[in-house]
């Protein structure tokens, strides 16, 4: 039921935006650093999802406040002129690969686990 | 919990659908931008590009600016040499109506001599037409014709088997045409006794005298040919 709905938010999601007006290319870069962020909080959100201790209220929030907070960083270090949006990459990336390796690691040791387990039941069939 | 469920389902599709919604769009701009590079250049490498251009369009300034100086030096050549050329060519036309070489016009004198075959001097001879021509010449004529010859510095009036001018016969009557002051030539010619008109009229001779405005004195028709004479060179 979920994959459904991710499938099809996915789907209308990807025919609108192609079909999205274009915007200025001055403001294509918030909206790249707030993509980030939100594939940050994605990832975070699955891993959190894999250690049992998912709560939709912390992801929604932090998917919209990392994309919005990124953004207004940005705008203020382009006030500034330090590049911030650099920082803001650099740890939403990083967290990124983070979550990643935990996700890798749960699905390599289920998947190591099920091998022993078949193994374990080979053995058990031929002893009897 | 049933509600719940459904309230996450809903949600997190909304995000996805947003999440996507927005990669696209970004996609698409990058794609669209990445055709006009201009765009896609950081500011900083705009603004250098801009210092660049703007020494070249300086650079470029300057050139024009040469060249226009240039373009205004050939201009005041090319007028000094239309001057030059007009001065020229005042001279060229100038000398070619002293020489006779072309149809003229002005208001002068007509004169016409006329054979009177009653009196023993009455005909008209070639000495009395070379006499005239050199009274008008010194009354300041500019041109002079007989019977349409034009009297030029070359002119000829002989007597062989009847008068020549120009080597072309004449006969009477002598219509003698002359542009010049009309004042001077007339008073030149009819001097009491002694003038032109007086001292030929004693002899029986048919003189008459009118003035005219807009006479037209054709030019010379002959060849103005030089084969000996050379300019003498200066020192």
């Amino acid at each position: 039921m979920i994959f459904v709905a991710i499938l099809i938010g996915c789907i209308i999601g990807a025919i609108l935006g192609i079909n999205a007006p274009v915007i200025p290319y001055t403001y294509s870069g918030y909206l790249a650093i707030s993509i980030v962020a939100a594939l940050d909080s994605v990832f975070g959100g699955i891993t959190s999802v894999l250690n049992g201790k998912f709560d939709l209220k912390i992801f929604v929030s932090g998917f919209f406040g990392n994309a919005i907070l990124s953004i207004l960083l940005t705008y203020l270090g382009e006030r500034l002129n330090v590049d911030i949006y650099l920082a803001a990459i650099v740890v939403f990336v990083g967290r990124m690969f983070t979550n990643l390796g935990i996700i890798r690691r749960y699905y390599i040791d289920k998947w190591t686990d099920k091998l022993k387990e078949k193994s374990m039941n080979k053995e058990e069939t031929k002893k009897e | 919990m049933k509600k719940g469920k459904k309230i996450m389902i809903v949600t997190i599709g909304l995000i996805c659908f947003l999440l996507t919604y927005v990669m696209c769009m970004q996609f698409k701009v990058i794609e669209e931008t990445n055709i006009t590079e201009i765009e896609n250049l950081r500011e900083t490498e705009l603004t250098e590009k801009l210092a660049t251009w703007k020494e070249k369009y300086e650079e470029t300034n300057i050139k024009l600016q040469e060249a226009k100086q240039k373009i205004e030096e050939y201009r005041q050549k090319r007028e000094s040499n239309q001057e030059t050329s007009d001065l020229l060519d005042n001279e060229l036309s100038q000398a070619r109506r002293i020489a006779g070489k072309d149809d003229v016009k002005g208001n002068g004198i007509i004169i016409t001599l006329k054979d009177n075959p009653d009196e023993v001097e009455g005909i008209i001879s070639q000495e009395d037409l070379v006499e005239l021509i050199n009274e008008l010449k010194l009354a300041g004529a500019e041109a002079i014709s007989i019977n349409d010859n034009r009297i030029v510095n070359m002119s000829d009036i002989v007597y062989t088997d009847c008068i020549m001018v120009n080597t072309k016969r004449v006969v009477s009557p002598y219509i003698i045409k002359v542009i010049g002051n009309q004042k001077y030539i007339e008073s030149a010619l009819t001097t009491k006794t002694v003038g032109y008109i007086d001292k030929h009229r004693s002899k029986g001779k048919d003189i008459t005298i009118e003035k005219q405005n807009n006479i037209r004195i054709l030019k010379y028709d002959g060849e103005l040919k030089l084969d000996y004479i050379k300019v003498k060179e200066e020192q």
